[in-house]
C-alpha cells in the first residue's frame, strides 16, 4: 500500500490555481470598486465646482394641511382672529391630519411679487381682485416668455391662481370730517372727484391724503385724478393718460397731496396722535369711517361716494396653483381640502356677522345691511345704498401707464438716509442694512425725487448730499452703501441734526422733506441735544420735515427714537435682520 | 469537498446572492415592464368629474347624496369626487394634455409605477357648458391620437344633463328706463344705450347712474362671455349660423368694441358674474344677458342687498347651455370607472335629481320633469320678474366652429383684454 501522497495531482493544482486566480481577481474587483469610488468621491470634493447656491425653497410635508395665507394689512387683524378661531375647532381631514390656517401679512404688490416665484405661502388675499389679475398677467407673461403658448391653440387656462372665494367688500370712499363734507356739498349736492381736486388746489390750508399706487385706494385716486385731467369718466386710454395737459393737472392735484403712505390704517394712527387738524380728508375704505366712528365719541367721519364713480376693494381668499415650477412644491391635498374648509368657515354666518361688525359688507347676500345692529343701519355717514357707479377700469396697460407716470406727477421728495454704521452693526445687521438701503433705492423712481445719505459713527464717517435719482447718482451711492463698514460709537443726534439743516438749507417747501434714520444702539457721542433738534425743527414751520425712526434690534434706543419721531411727525418703527429690507421698502411707499 | 473548495464554493455563492438580491432590489424599485399587470378588483371605485361651473352646486350636492347612499358596482363602493372648472378653461387643459392623457402608443402596461399612480387621477368624465365644447376637445385629440376621447353615440356618449338659456337681466329701475326709451330690449338697443353720450340722463335716467353699464363675463374665466358674443352677432347679423368672416368684418368689429367699451372691469371680475353682478350691484353693472339659472340663483340676494330686483327678459335669437356628461373613452381610466361614472350620470337624470335641478334655476334634460315640478323651483318663485316656463320664441343659435370661436377669443384678447 502506497503512502497516500499529499502532493496534489496537476490537474488539481491548475484547478486551484484557477479558483485561486478567480477569488483574487473577485477580491481585486471588489476592492477596486472601493478605491474607485472613494478615489473619485475625494477627487470630486476637491475639483468639482461648487454647488450652486441654493435656491431658497419652503418646504412641507407631502401631507400637509397647514394653509399660509398672506394676507393685506388692512385685512389682516380680522383674518387673523378668524383663523385662529378655525383652528380652535381643531378640523381634520380624511386622514387624520389637523387642518390649521396661519396668516402673514404682505403689501399687495409684494404679495404678488413673492407669489410668482416658490412661495412661502400656499394662498393669498389681497385687498383687491386687481392684484390677482395683476398676478395672472405676470405668469401669462413668463409662461408665453419660456414658448410654451404655442403648444395650444386654446389660449385660456394658465393659471397660478386656482379657486378663489370672496368672504367680504368695501367700497373706497372719500372719508371727510362732518364739517368738511358738508363745506363740500354733502348730503344735499352730489360730491365729486373734481370737487376735492378743485378745493385742494384752491385753498392751501386742506389737506388731503391717499396711499401709493399699490394699494387699490389709492390706485383709484390717482385713476380718478387722471379720468379728471382728461375730462372723461370712461374709456381712458394710454393716448389720453399721457397727454401733456393731463399730467400737468395730475402733477398740480398730486402736489396738494398732505403725504402718501403705506395703507389707510397708518393715517388712522397718524389722526388718533395728532387729532382732528391732521388731515380734512382721505381716501379709504369704507370701513375705517364705521370703525372709526365706533371707536370716537367725538366729531364724526363721513364716507361721501364720488359721483362719477368709485372702485370695490373685493378682499378675495385666492389658492394659488404652485408645483409648475422646477423645485416648487405642489399644494397638497390636504391643504386643498384647509382651503376649501376655510373658505366656507369664512362665508358661513358667524364670520360674516364678525365681518360686517368689522365695517366690511359680507359677500353673503342673504345678510341685510340695515337689519338692527348693523353698523350701516341709523346712520347717514354711510350709506349701504351707495354707491350708484363705479369708474370703469382702464385695460392693464393704461393702469400700468397710470402708476408709473404718477411716479412722475406725484410731490417730489428730498430724503436723506441716515445710517448708523457703529461697532455694534459688525456682521449681519450691516449686511441687512446694506440690501434694505439698496431696496429703498430701487423703489424710489420720480425723476424729481432727491435721495441723499449720511453715514455715521462717533461722528460723521461717510455722507452724499441730496441729487436726483438718475442712473449716475443710484450707483455712486450703492458704491457708498457697498463701503460702509462698522466701527466707533453712536452719534444719533448730531447725525440727524445734520440732516435737518441740510434739508432746511435747501428749503423746497414744495417737496416732501424727510429724514429716515436708523440706529441699533443708545446715544453716546453726540455734542447735540435732543432739545437742539427740536428747535431747529421748528425755526422753519413753512418747511414740515417728517421723521422715521428705526431701531434695529432689541438694543435700540426706543425712547430716544420715538422722541425723535414724534417731534418730526414721523413714526417709530422696530426692525431685525429678517424685516428690516421690507421695513425700509415700507418707507419708501410714504414718497 | 476540502476546505479550500468550500471556501471558493462559499465565496461564489455569496457573489451570486449578492448580484440577486441587487437586481430584485432594483426591478422593484424602478421596474416599469416586468411588473404584474393583474387588475384587482378595488375597495373604492373612485371618480373624478370635472364640473362647469353653473351646474357645480347642484351636481356637487348630487354627488354628497350619492356617495352618502353607498351605491355599488361589481360590490365596490362608488366615491364620486366633483371638481369646479370653467367650460373654456378646461377645454384649455385637455387641449394641452395638461390632465396626462397617453399619447399615441402608450399604454398604461408601458408606464412606470409612478406614472399610472398619476393616472389614478384622471378625470372619468367632464360637464362642460355645451356640447360645442366636447366637440373642440374630440378634435383636438383627433389630430393627436386619431380619435374621439368623448363618444357622441353609443353607451357612452354625452348626454344633456340639464339645460340653461341666455336670458337678459336688468335692474328694475333701470329696465324701466330703457323700455321707455327704446320698447324692446336686444342687442341693438343695449348697444345705443352703451354708446349714449351724455350716459343715463341722456337714455332718461338719472345722472347719478353715470354711464350705461353692461355685464358681460370674461371669456378667459367664463364661457358665457364667449356665448354672449356669439350671441350679439347673431343679432347684428340677423341670423343663427356665424362664421369667421362674421367675426373679422371691420363694422361688426367697430359694433362690438362699442358695445364692449360699456363694460365697467374685466379685470377683476371673476368666473361668477352673476355673483359680481349681486354683490356689487347696480354699481359695476346695469345689466347682461347671463345665463338664466345664474340670475334666479341671484335673485333673492339681489332684492336683499340692494332693494332693487331684476328684470328678466328673453332675447330673439336664443343661446343655450345643455351640460353635456360626457364619459372619457380612453384607457387612462378602467372600465369599472367608466361604469360608475355611467351610474352616477343616470343618478343625476333621475325624477328626484331632475327635480333637484329646479331649486338651482337649471331646465330639466329629463323631458318627464316639468319647470314647477318642484315647490322649490325658482321659475314659479320668480315668474313676476318676467322668467318664463315655456320661451315663446324658438329661433336657435348654431353652436359655431372652432375657428370661429379662436377668431373671437382672439379679438376679445386684441381689443378688449389689452
Amino acid at each position: 500500500m502506497s503512502k497516500p501522497s499529499f502532493r496534489p495531482s496537476k490537474r488539481a493544482t491548475q484547478n486551484r490555481a484557477a479558483a485561486l486566480v478567480l477569488v483574487i481577481l473577485l477580491l481585486f474587483g471588489c476592492g477596486a470598486t472601493v478605491v474607485v469610488n472613494t478615489v473619485r468621491q475625494v477627487v470630486d470634493l476637491f475639483t468639482s465646482e461648487a454647488p450652486a447656491a441654493p435656491t431658497p425653497t419652503f418646504t412641507w410635508a407631502p401631507d400637509s394641511a397647514v394653509l399660509t395665507a398672506a394676507v393685506s394689512p388692512v385685512m389682516a387683524p380680522v383674518l387673523r382672529e378668524l383663523a385662529e378661531e378655525f383652528n380652535r375647532q381643531q378640523r381634520r381631514t380624511p386622514d387624520g391630519k389637523n387642518m390649521q390656517v396661519e396668516i402673514v401679512t404682505y403689501e399687495p404688490e409684494e404679495m404678488v411679487r413673492a407669489a410668482q416665484l416658490r412661495p412661502p405661502f400656499q394662498a393669498i388675499s389681497p385687498d383687491s381682485s386687481l392684484w390677482l389679475d395683476r398676478l395672472e398677467q405676470l405668469w401669462q407673461s413668463s409662461f408665453m416668455e419660456q414658448g410654451r403658448e404655442g403648444e395650444s391653440a386654446i389660449p385660456i387656462g394658465q393659471r397660478r391662481i386656482g379657486a378663489q372665494q370672496r368672504y367680504a367688500v368695501s367700497p373706497i370712499v372719500l372719508a371727510a370730517w362732518e364739517d368738511v363734507a358738508r363745506q363740500l356739498g354733502w348730503p344735499d349736492a352730489p360730491v365729486r372727484w373734481q370737487d376735492v381736486q378743485r378745493r385742494a388746489k384752491e385753498d392751501p390750508d386742506f389737506k388731503w391724503s391717499h396711499p401709493n399706487t399699490n394699494h387699490a385706494s389709492g390706485l383709484l385716486a390717482v385713476l380718478a385724478e387722471f379720468y379728471a385731467g382728461a375730462g372723461v369718466t370712461r374709456g381712458l386710454t394710454v393716448e389720453l393718460a399721457t397727454r401733456p395737459d393731463v399730467l400737468e393737472y395730475v402733477k398740480a392735484v398730486e402736489g396738494t397731496v398732505r403725504f402718501y403712505g403705506e395703507n389707510e390704517d397708518r393715517v388712522v394712527e397718524r389722526l388718533e396722535q395728532e387729532g382732528r387738524n391732521f388731515l380734512d380728508l382721505f381716501v379709504a375704505q369704507e370701513r375705517v369711517v364705521i370703525d372709526w366712528n365706533r371707536r370716537h365719541s367725538g366729531e364724526r367721519l363721513i364716507a361721501i361716494y364720488p359721483a362719477e364713480g368709485t372702485l370695490w376693494t373685493d378682499h378675495p381668499l385666492a389658492l394659488l396653483e404652485l408645483g409648475q415650477l422646477e423645485e416648487e412644491l405642489a399644494v397638497t391635498a390636504n391643504q386643498r381640502r384647509t382651503f376649501q374648509a376655510f373658505a366656507e368657515f369664512l362665508t358661513a354666518e358667524p364670520a360674516q356677522r364678525r365681518l360686517l361688525a368689522a365695517g366690511y359688507r359680507p359677500a353673503d347676500l342673504s345678510i341685510p345691511l340695515e337689519s338692527e345692529g348693523s353698523p350701516f343701519a341709523g346712520t347717514d355717514a354711510v350709506d349701504w345704498r351707495q354707491p350708484q357707479t363705479t369708474l370703469q377700469m382702464p385695460p392693464a396697460e393704461v393702469v400700468d401707464v397710470v402708476r408709473d407716470y404718477w411716479y412722475y406727477t406725484k410731490r417730489p421728495t428730498n430724503v436723506y438716509l441716515v445710517v448708523d454704521t457703529s461697532g455694534s452693526m459688525e456682521g449681519a445687521k450691516l449686511t441687512a442694512t446694506k440690501r434694505a438701503l439698496k431696496a429703498f433705492l430701487a423703489q424710489i423712481r420720480g425723476d424729481r425725487d432727491r435721495v441723499g445719505i449720511i453715514e455715521f459713527g462717533s461722528g460723521l464717517k461717510d455722507y452724499s448730499l441730496l441729487a436726483p435719482l438718475d442712473d449716475p447718482t443710484r450707483r455712486r451711492l450703492e458704491n457708498m452703501i457697498d463701503r460702509m463698514e462698522a466701527g466707533g460709537g453712536t452719534a444719533l443726534i448730531d447725525a440727524v441734526y445734520a440732516a435737518v439743516a441740510t434739508l432746511q438749507e435747501e428749503n423746497q417747501p414744495d417737496a416732501i422733506n424727510a429724514v429716515v434714520v436708523m440706529t441699533d444702539g443708545l446715544e453716546n457721542e453726540s455734542a447735540r441735544r435732543l432739545s437742539d433738534l427740536r428747535v431747529l425743527l421748528r425755526s422753519n414751520p413753512s418747511l414740515p420735515i417728517v421723521i422715521f425712526t428705526i431701531g434695529f434690534g432689541r438694543d435700540a434706543d426706543e425712547a430716544a427714537l420715538t422722541e425723535i419721531a414724534r417731534i418730526g411727525g414721523g413714526q417709530f418703527r422696530r426692525a431685525d435682520e429678517a424685516d428690516i429690507e421690507e421695513l425700509y421698502r415700507i418707507i419708501s411707499t410714504y414718497f | 469537498m476540502n476546505r479550500t473548495r468550500i471556501i471558493f464554493v462559499s465565496i461564489i455563492a455569496a457573489t451570486l446572492l449578492i448580484i440577486g438580491l441587487t437586481v430584485l432590489l432594483t426591478n422593484q424599485g424602478g421596474g416599469s415592464a416586468g411588473a404584474s399587470l393583474t387588475v384587482q378588483r378595488p375597495d373604492v371605485v373612485s371618480i373624478r368629474i370635472l364640473t362647469s361651473l353653473p351646474i357645480e352646486p347642484w351636481v356637487r350636492n348630487a354627488a354628497e347624496q350619492f356617495n352618502a347612499e353607498k351605491r355599488t358596482i361589481d360590490g365596490a363602493p362608488i366615491q364620486v369626487q366633483i371638481e369646479a372648472v370653467d367650460g373654456l378653461t378646461a377645454l384649455g387643459r385637455w387641449d394641452r394634455n395638461e390632465y396626462g392623457a397617453l399619447l399615441n402608443g402608450q399604454t398604461p402596461e408601458t408606464l412606470t409605477d409612478e406614472e399610472r399612480k398619476a393616472l389614478e387621477h384622471f378625470p372619468v368624465a367632464w360637464i362642460p357648458d355645451s356640447r360645442y365644447l366636447v366637440e373642440l376637445a374630440n378634435a383636438s385629440y383627433k389630430e393627436r391620437l386619431g380619435r374621439d376621447v368623448f363618444l357622441t353615440d353609443g353607451e357612452y356618449r354625452a348626454r344633456p344633463i340639464a339645460i340653461s338659456l341666455f336670458a337678459w337681466g336688468l335692474y328694475e329701475s333701470r329696465a324701466r328706463v330703457l323700455e321707455r326709451k327704446f320698447g324692446e330690449i336686444n342687442w341693438r338697443t343695449i348697444h345705443d344705450a352703451a354708446i349714449a353720450a351724455g350716459g343715463w340722463p341722456e337714455l332718461g335716467g338719472e345722472a347719478a347712474w353715470g354711464f350705461f353699464k353692461l355685464v358681460v363675463p370674461n371669456p378667459a374665466r367664463n364661457v358665457g362671455g364667449l356665448a354672449a358674443m356669439i350671441a350679439a352677432a347673431g343679432e347684428y347679423y340677423g341670423r343663427t349660423n356665424i362664421s369667421v368672416e362674421d367675426v373679422v368684418n371691420p363694422e361688426f368689429q367697430k359694433w362690438l368694441k362699442e358695445l364692449m367699451g360699456a363694460v365697467t372691469d374685466f379685470s377683476s371680475s371673476t368666473a361668477y358674474t352673476a355673483e359680481d353682478f349681486a354683490l356689487f350691484g347696480y354699481s359695476v353693472g346695469d345689466g347682461g344677458q347671463l345665463l338664466e339659472s345664474d340670475l334666479l340663483q341671484n335673485m333673492q340676494g339681489i332684492i336683499t342687498r340692494w332693494e332693487d330686483p331684476l328684470s328678466i327678459y328673453y332675447p330673439q335669437y336664443l343661446t343655450w347651455f345643455d351640460f353635456p356628461f360626457s364619459v372619457w373613452v380612453g384607457p387612462e381610466t378602467t372600465a369599472l370607472q367608466k361604469n360608475a361614472a355611467l351610474e352616477f350620470q343616470r343618478y343625476l337624470l333621475g325624477d328626484e335629481q331632475q327635480k333637484a335641478a329646479l331649486a338651482y334655476g337649471l331646465r330639466p334634460a329629463n323631458p318627464n320633469i316639468a319647470v314647477d315640478a318642484a315647490p322649490e323651483s325658482l321659475f314659479t318663485k320668480w315668474a313676476e320678474r318676467g322668467v318664463l316656463s315655456i320661451v315663446p320664441r324658438t329661433t336657435a343659435m348654431r353652436s359655431p366652429d372652432r375657428d370661429t370661436l379662436l377668431a373671437l377669443l382672439r379679438w376679445f384678447d386684441l381689443n378688449v383684454k389689452r
